[in-house]
């Protein structure tokens, strides 16, 4: 085993962190604002990817589909959020996850109805196929991509939270909601925004993953607990926790992968279920949040 | 703590929809209960479904003792229920044990499995608990995935059919559907007797007490972490005699019972019924199977429909069925 | 002073981050006294209670009772060495009745993991309950759930659970807050009677309660401790005075 694969490995995991980091961050600042855990995160994760499918197919553009769709499925988050997240407000901490418990089961059978049970492909696009040397020898082009999204996700998002009002709204609420009301802003509509981009996020993270998985209506499945244990690793409602759990937890898997493939999913529960004994309220999470 | 304070979904969870504390039968519950499912089979279209009311119904029983009665809401008790069944089936087709014997270790390996499970997520507070529970679960779903030679891997685990059960020379047909049933019976009973007892003892009521307000059970001068634990081991006990029973009555353990769908099968089935209250999992069960059965006669995609009732379940009806009977009674009994 | 040494604090103090809610408290507490802590809003009163009281580890300094340390012990564990509480927000099992609320506060000296035995059949428990819920006044209200209870009536029951543990030292945050005079009243009276055979320590706002119910103030500001005296020397500090500039004492 010589350096090279295992610098290779090391950025492969890297890759498959960005996509937890998207998916992680949107459960931690939705958790954070609105003290909801959304068990349907993985299913809309799953709808975006889809969604990613269909705007592929009725565009034939790449670009329209990573646009497009998590546009669309964020749209969807709104509605849920107004529908179905509001009315429990003010009821006992546990009913959201049950109610989006639910809802992800008719997620993924909506999902069946319209495009079938079996996964569908969803090819690579052509700029981002092959692969690119990074120096340390020859890595997919389209992972590099992703990693590249990801990074610009990041820091965009990074900007709006450091220098915009809505930024400074979420940082207080995730610091002291207190400052919320002080500021007199109009917290329903906060809510919702913030609900909206959460899944805006899962679904990026579902369109970014398409290529590099198989597109069928279980794949929320298991990246719901993936995306659970990089929040409980990172901490739940801190969004640095998130990206850099999320990076772990991809070397983790990958570099497991490397010495024992059949372990890789393994490592990553064993590797949470050790965080935890040392320290139960995540690397970055604060004790007593989310009590 | 105060960090809290305005977001919405603040509010300590006060009992999952606490059901109205006093359930007028409670005196004779465990009789009742016990009657009710003897005449079962005759109610019911078949003997099978009649089998799994009694195995799921025990399921959620079990289930019910940590989300119901103690306020700890779990995504991870496949693991529980799975273990029950692996075991009994490896103890029986590759140790070859007798059916008792068989069943005696898949209940203990649960237990031991609900330990472990439960040090570590009770460690974790409030809102981490689903997900801990979740993630765990699927950590001994990937296990069992990954050691199929003792598992038998995608395909689960055969082979370990038991035709006859019996103590000494006394011994029954357990392939009779019907001898089946009351065999799997007299352990439901025994597990509602003593789950009953559990619920009426010192422990029941610090269990509902810490649901109630954590904080005062503490300064009251009760471990929380400890009496949580002992909880979930409890819950874990049973859920593992449901698994071990299915196990026995299927002669097969696939792999989906350790699955996501699974856990998430004891909480759609004590929300339907009612959470929190003794009579709850059994007819939530019942609800659930008979849903179950009913809609994919009639759709593939029954599991749509099934998801939009729990949907329009958690918003309009959170007690279930026999919760929210009891508080129609209870308005009707206060005019 | 040989008396004080029910409840001995040396140094203490707790911060959270950077921020220092309190900060070296050096007092003893002798037996069967009342005294008040008083303090502006964010003088650490409530953080002191909450140490006192094992819901939060000090970060500096030791603290003693009855011989015992405290700084490590798990919260449960103050309840049987004998320090009990109640809650400025009031603290009680909402949906039990009021005679099962005191019957967990009792019960935890009797049983706590035993899985068995019908509860009911510890009559001396159930006793137990019964007479302190007599002693606060709440014998009549006995099989009423919690949450139905008036105002008063909780804030009553709540000591009735914090008092059935049979505390040497019983801890009070606000126990009339939100309270109308008539309750009040009733408040004071029952305090005065609990004073006579346990040590009593009070967070309140009524100034005009502590003067006439205690023996002893400790001012807090900031995070420190800056008066302990008789209520009549409090009244005469001047550095009290400044804290509360503008505010006649006595009259608040």
């Amino acid at each position: 085993m010589d350096l090279q694969l295992i610098s290779l490995q090391l950025f492969s995991g890297i890759a498959l962190g960005a996509i937890l980091i998207m998916l992680a961050l949107g459960l931690s600042i939705i958790f954070g604002i609105l003290g909801v855990v959304n068990f349907a995160h993985g299913s809309f994760f799953m709808v975006g990817a889809y969604a990613g499918v269909f705007f592929l197919g009725y565009t034939g553009n790449f670009w329209w589909a990573l646009l497009l769709a998590p546009l669309v499925v964020g749209v969807l988050g709104l509605g849920v959020e107004r529908l179905l997240i509001r009315p429990l407000y003010g009821r006992p901490v546990d009913d959201p996850i049950l109610l989006t418990f639910g809802l992800s089961y008719v997620l993924v059978e909506g999902v069946r109805i319209l495009f079938g049970t079996d996964g569908v492909p969803f090819d690579t696009p052509a700029a981002l196929r092959g692969v690119t040397n990074i120096g340390i020898g020859y890595f997919p082009t389209y992972r590099l991509f992703v990693i590249g999204v990801v990074a610009v996700v990041l820091v965009a998002l990074w900007l709006v939270l450091e220098k915009t009002k809505v930024g400074l709204i979420v940082r207080a609420g995730a610091r002291d909601p207190q400052i919320m009301r002080v500021l007199g802003v109009d917290i329903q509509k906060l809510w919702l925004v913030v609900f909206g981009i959460g899944i805006g996020l899962a679904a990026l993270g579902g369109v970014l993953a398409a290529p590099m998985r198989t597109v069928n209506p279980e794949m929320g499945n298991f990246v719901l607990s993936e995306a659970f244990v990089v929040t409980v690793i990172g901490g739940m409602g801190s969004l640095l926790g998130s990206v850099v759990a999320g990076l772990l937890v991809g070397i983790v898997v990958n570099m497991t992968s490397l010495v024992a493939p059949e372990m890789a999913t393994i490592a990553m529960f064993a590797f949470m279920a050790l965080v935890l004994l040392v320290r139960p309220h995540g690397l970055f999470g604060k004790p007593g949040f989310g009590t | 703590m105060e960090m809290a304070a305005s977001k919405p979904m603040t509010k300590i969870a006060t009992a999952p929809a606490a059901a109205p504390r006093r359930e007028r039968l409670g005196r004779w519950r465990v009789p009742l209960s016990i009657a009710v499912l003897c005449v079962l089979p005759w109610l019911l279209p078949s003997k099978a479904l009649a089998v799994n009311v009694l195995i799921y119904g025990l399921y959620a029983m079990g289930y019910n003792l940590l989300f119901g009665y103690t306020g700890l809401l779990s995504f991870g008790h496949a693991a529980l229920f799975g273990t029950g069944a692996y075991v009994t089936g490896i103890a029986i087709g590759q140790f070859g044990t007798n059916w008792f014997l068989g069943m005696l270790a898949g209940v203990i390996a649960a237990g031991l499995m609900a330990a472990a499970m439960g040090a570590l997520s009770t460690r974790t507070r409030g809102i981490y608990f689903a997900m801990v529970t979740l993630a765990l679960a699927q950590l001994v779903y990937y296990v069992a995935l990954q050691a199929s030679s003792w598992t038998g891997g995608e395909n689960g685990l055969r082979g370990f059919t038991v035709s006859k059960v019996g103590i000494g020379p006394l011994s029954v047909d357990f392939l009779n559907p019907i001898v089946k049933y009351y065999v799997v019976l007299a352990f439901v009973a025994l597990a509602i007797w003593t789950l009953s007892r559990i619920l009426n003892s010192p422990f029941g009521g610090v269990v509902e007490a810490i649901r109630e307000n954590e904080t005062r059970a503490k300064a009251c001068g009760y471990d929380v972490v400890r009496t949580r634990l002992l909880a979930f081991v409890l819950s874990g006990l049973f859920c593992g005699l449901a698994g071990t029973l299915s196990a026995l009555h299927l002669a097969i353990v696939p792999l989906d019972s350790l699955g996501y769908m699974m856990s998430g099968q004891a909480v759609m089935m004590t929300m339907l019924g009612g959470v929190g209250t003794f009579f709850g999992p059994f007819i939530g069960a019942l609800a659930f199977l008979v849903m179950e059965d009913v809609l994919s006669l009639w759709t593939a995609h029954w599991q749509l429909f099934l998801g939009a009732i729990f949907v329009a379940l958690v918003l309009y009806m959170p007690k279930g069925i026999w919760g929210t009977g009891l508080v129609w009674f209870e308005r009707w009994r206060g005019r | 002073m040989s008396n004080d040494d029910l409840l001995q604090v040396d140094d203490l103090g707790r911060s959270f981050g950077g921020f220092v809610a309190l900060k070296g408290i050096t007092a003893s507490f002798g037996r069967n006294r009342v005294t008040a802590i008083i303090g502006p809003n964010g003088a650490g009163k409530s953080t002191f209670f909450n140490i006192l009281s094992g819901a939060l580890k000090p970060s500096t300094g030791s603290m003693r009772f009855r011989g015992n340390d405290l700084a490590r012990l798990p919260q449960h564990r103050f309840v049987h060495l004998g320090i009990a509480r109640s809650y400025q927000i009031t603290s009680i099992f909402p949906q039990l009745t009021a005679h099962e609320n005191v019957r967990i506060g009792a019960q935890a000296f009797a049983s706590r993991y035993n899985i068995w035995t019908p509860r009911a059949s510890y009559h001396d428990v159930s006793e137990r309950a019964e007479q302190a819920l007599a002693d606060v006044g709440l014998s009549a209200a006995r099989n009423r759930i919690a949450a139905t209870l008036a105002h008063g009536e909780q804030r009553a029951l709540e000591i009735a659970i914090a008092l059935v543990a049979d505390p040497k030292l019983l801890l009070l945050d606000e126990p009339t807050a939100g309270m109308g005079p008539e309750e009040t009243r009733a408040m004071v009276a029952l305090i005065e009677r609990l004073a006579a055979d346990r040590t009593i320590l009070l967070v309140e706002h009524k100034m005009k309660m502590v003067l006439g119910l205690c023996d002893r103030i400790l001012v807090l500001h900031h995070g420190r401790l800056i008066a302990d005296g008789t209520p009549a020397d409090i009244q005469n500090d001047a550095n009290v005075r400044s804290v509360y500039l503008g505010q006649s004492l006595g009259y608040a």
